[in-house]
């Protein structure tokens, strides 16, 4: 009898420019045919210090470079950032201000849900729902750019406030997109949650257990799919969120069809959010104002708010004597996200691996920073 | 309007001139050879160009607008663009390998055509085993698409050819079942006969139920694996295997398997129409007309399968040919044989 | 069975779905004869504005903007008279450095500068992204703008001395420095509102 059959593993090199990585995500994956036995994810293609460079601005021009953090919610770094120096200076915003946050943060949820939708869609090979996704984002992307003039790296929450006030026309674009934006999701879920080929791709798919999300500090949506009940809007309330009445929906198995159930349900309540707020939302000054060369007080802070990627923290130590923060420290969930990735794709076939990346959602800026 | 006549009167002219018959027939067959190979051109051209509007369309852009009339010129010059490219072997490549592999594709691609009828009398070859002829043809494709992923020396482009050799070697049975199928109530492998046998319209193999609808699915699925679009567009799977087998081609190489891609796409929809709908037949219209009509609608399904349905893993491919799609083209064989030698059904 | 029929219907609906939108109209616009039309607001290109009458530039040379920018793309060069104003030599903008924040055009009280809505201003050269006040003022000229009630000769002169008085000859830095050395928690009133909009329109479009 002869020898069995000899195979070779080999090593793939899937990125940093590949399709589906996401921006110049790098994974050295050993294959065994199509089976990935081994997976190292490589980080820094992205680095930009963006800390270093906090670190050497003042707090005001802190915030264009917070813009580029995490480019796909750049309103929830503002605020990330804002919150953190608020709470270290003893500021806060005015009431009007903190809606108008709100209903940004959560449009940009929205936003964020959606790029995550068409990019999902189409590493799976479904083309359409992404270019689908993108025309609902380019509307709230609109609403942006009347409010503060860019479409990407907005610049518009500021300490102790916002920037300025919305334009007229703001709430009638926002109550159409309000009305019409369920029957888009509805459409959405035609496309996908019911398709047999998705289910097939993503049920039982990068089974990411309770255990092993909390062990690796895995947050948001991923980890609420996991079956843990926590969104920080909720057990840590920053801003107004406890004036609103949302649901938070979690998964039982934690494969990527819970993960792509949870962030649908999630935009749906986002658009819940900003109804309430937009019904709420009182007149008045938007705007606490500050010295051009405003110093905090001496000491350290952390503040951390839900992101649509996780738990977006950021901690601040001011001198006290400095416009300069002395040391920034962010924290984004997708380095989470992607260190827990080896542990779940490890066996699954490379297309599973891609499967996983878009449930993911991991967004490289964030993990490089 | 029926162009065969032409034909049959320009050969008789030829034969009139006092050739010898082998000589008539040389000239003729390279005549019939060339127009065929102008049509498939013409036809992939603008099959490139209709599935970027229909993918347009469906997702609420325009598509090419700029070259002539929504933009109807644009394969063209994208033709003439990747001409004028630089055709980049790589330096690892198995160069023999590498630089058939396109021409394979390409040839196997045309060669259907030999027996394929566009229309009433308009058939290179009306071949006695016509539709075996085409099946052994088509199967060609997997050679090319093998040997671009093992001349390349690429490790995506190997995955892709060795994805592609599975996925057409499993899709090719259930195909040839329900094609068979459809043989078994014709009697014959002609393709002549076997649109002759469906001259009524309740007389369509797809509307010959039980067994019509089913094989027609089954052959529609398969197909679509065969010419390798979503959902079983594995062997390319941008997101996975970045371009699969033709990663690493580019120029003119890259268009000979593009032009291959739609060549085989019209070739599953023109068998499709003559087997199941009737092939040229229709009331009214001249009978190519008709042929066309019903593969370009045939076409256009498939681009419409492409541009909704995400894609299946490799290993559910395998899964859904031999547990799914085999026992039950088998399972319908068996009902079509019964249906045609009752008396009941045959009609 | 009923599985299969489930995955067929699902799959048709699908199918219908995007069967839908074919007939839809196109959502994208066909960019280089079709513009979008930007919003009042939108932050393209920084420029020089001018005044409507005279034609002169609006700037004072306070060097505000230089020191709100986040990426130093702005670049004041002046020379002083005798009386030790400050006369514009140089206004510097590279726009390759620029990050369009938006925090110039706020921290400016004269309306001096602003973010236009213009966006089309690719080279080839990296050089020619640097715009010097000569083609910044140029291209502000029909940007319309909303001078600030403020700008009156008497109070520029009111203003102006007191800077002076306080560090004639040192950087620019130091005077704001000096000038609002003030408890930083507490919002003070005398000083430069960062924005002039929020002024303007509080709570509309409430």
């Amino acid at each position: 009898m002869s020898a069995p059959f000899r195979t070779e593993e080999f090593l793939v090199n899937m990125g940093p420019h590949h399709p589906s990585t996401h921006g110049v995500c790098r994974f050295l994956l050993t294959m065994d045919g199509e089976v990935v036995v081994k997976a190292v994810p490589y980080i820094g293609y992205l680095h930009r210090a963006l800390e270093r460079i906090c670190e050497n601005r003042t707090y005001h021009q802190c915030l264009p470079v917070l813009d580029r953090f995490e480019y796909c919610t750049s309103m929830s770094c503002e605020y990330a950032f804002c919150l953190a120096t608020e709470k270290l200076a003893g500021i806060q915003a005015p009431e009007r201000a903190e809606y108008l946050r709100v209903i940004m943060l959560e449009l940009n949820r929205i936003a964020s849900h959606l790029i995550w939708y068409g990019t999902t869609s189409l590493d799976l090979g479904a083309v359409t729902p992404f270019l689908y996704g993108f025309r609902e984002r380019e509307d709230i992307l609109d609403l942006f750019e009347m409010t503060c003039g860019q479409r990407l790296t907005y610049n518009y929450i500021r300490i102790g406030g916002v920037s300025r006030d919305i334009p007229p026309e703001f709430i009638p674009k926002l109550k159409e997109f309000i009305e019409k934006f369920p029957r888009k999701v509805d459409d959405y879920e035609k496309l996908l949650t019911e398709n047999p080929i998705w289910i097939v791709r993503n049920k039982n798919v990068g089974i990411l257990s309770k255990e092993l999300a909390l062990g690796y500090g895995v947050s948001g949506p991923a980890l609420r799919a996991s079956g843990v009940k926590f969104d920080l809007r909720r057990d840590d309330p920053y801003s107004l969120y406890d004036r609103f009445e949302f649901d938070i929906p979690t998964g039982t198995v934690g494969d990527c069809y819970d993960r792509y159930l949870v962030r649908m349900e999630e935009m749906r309540q986002s658009l819940r959010i900003v109804k309430q707020a937009l019904e709420q939302l009182p007149a008045g000054d938007i705007k606490t104002k500050l010295p051009p060369n405003f110093k905090p007080p001496k000491g350290e802070v952390y503040s951390r708010i839900e992101n649509s990627r996780g738990e977006m923290g950021i901690y601040i130590q001011s001198a006290g004597d400095s416009k300069k923060p002395l040391r920034v420290k962010m924290r984004g969930g997708s380095y989470n996200q992607l260190q827990v990735m080896p542990e779940i794709v490890k066996g699954g076939k490379i297309a599973d691996l891609v499967a996983v990346m878009a449930s993911m959602d991991i967004i490289m800026p964030e993990v490089d920073r | 309007m029926e162009i065969a006549g032409i034909f049959k009167y320009l050969y008789e002219k030829l034969a009139s001139t006092g050739l010898s018959q082998a000589w008539v027939d040389i000239i003729s067959y390279s005549v019939a050879a060339l127009i065929v190979f102008g049509f498939l051109a013409v036809v992939a051209l603008f099959l490139v160009w209709w599935e970027r509007k229909i993918s347009a369309h469906i997702q609420q852009r325009f598509g090419p607008m700029r070259t002539g009339w929504h933009g109807w010129l644009q394969t063209i010059v994208d033709m003439l663009k990747l001409i004028q490219k630089e055709d980049i072997t790589p330096a690892t490549a198995d160069r023999p390998v590498f630089y058939w592999a396109p021409i394979v594709a390409f040839v196997a691609a045309f060669m259907a055509y030999v027996t394929i009828p566009f229309g009433a009398g308009l058939i290179v070859s009306d071949l006695n085993i016509g539709i075996l002829y085409i099946i052994a043809i088509t199967t060609f494709t997997i050679i090319s698409l093998l040997m671009a992923g093992w001349g390349s020396n690429n490790k995506y482009a190997l995955l892709g050819g060795m994805r592609s050799a599975a996925q057409v070697v499993s899709y090719e049975v259930p195909m040839v079942l329900a094609i068979l199928s459809v043989v078994l109530f014709a009697g014959s492998l002609s393709m002549v006969q076997i649109v002759e046998s469906q001259a009524k319209i309740y007389q369509w193999y797809i509307f010959r139920l039980p067994f019509g609808p089913i094989a027609f699915i089954i052959y529609l699925i398969a197909g679509t694996a065969e010419s390798n679009r979503t959902p079983f567009d594995l062997p390319e799977a941008e997101q996975e295997l970045v371009a699969g087998f033709n990663v690493e081609y580019s120029g003119m190489k890259f268009a000979m398997f593009f032009f291959a891609e739609f060549v085989n796409m019209f070739t599953i929809a023109a068998i499709g129409t003559t087997l199941f709908l009737g092939g040229w037949q229709g009331p009214w219209l001249p009978s190519w007309v008709w042929f066309m009509l019903k593969t370009l609608a045939l076409v256009f399904v498939l681009m419409w399968f492409r541009w909704t349905f995400p894609r299946l893993r490799v290993d559910q491919l395998m899964e859904f040919s031999w547990k799914f799609l085999l026992p039950v083209s088998f399972a319908n064989l068996i009902i079509a044989g019964w249906m045609k030698y009752s008396k009941w059904f045959n009609w | 069975m009923k599985k299969l029929l489930s995955a067929i219907k699902n799959l048709v609906v699908g199918l219908f779905t995007t069967g839908k939108h074919l007939g839809r109209h196109a959502v994208t616009v066909q960019y280089p004869t079709e513009k979008w039309t930007m919003p009042e607001r939108s932050r393209g290109i920084v420029v020089l504005l001018s005044d409507k009458e005279t034609g002169e530039l609006n700037c004072t040379v306070c060097m505000l903007c230089m020191r709100a920018c986040p990426t130093a793309a702005i670049d004041i060069q002046y020379d002083k008279d005798e009386k030790g104003k400050r006369i514009l030599k140089d206004f510097v903008v590279d726009h390759g450095l620029c990050c369009f924040c938006g925090l110039c055009e706020e921290a400016c009280n004269f309306a001096a500068l602003k973010m236009a809505t213009k966006y089309e201003f690719s080279t080839l050269n990296k050089e020619d992204l640097v715009w010097h006040t000569d083609k910044l003022q140029e291209v502000g000229r029909d940007v319309p703008y909303e001078k600030p009630e403020r700008k009156k000769p008497e109070a520029k002169a009111a203003a102006k001395p007191a800077v002076k008085a306080e560090a004639p000859t040192e950087p620019p830095k130091d005077t704001a420095t000096a000038e609002t050395a003030v408890n930083p928690g507490k919002p003070s009133e005398e000083l430069k509102p960062l924005t002039e909009e929020n002024k303007e329109n509080p709570g509309e479009g409430n």
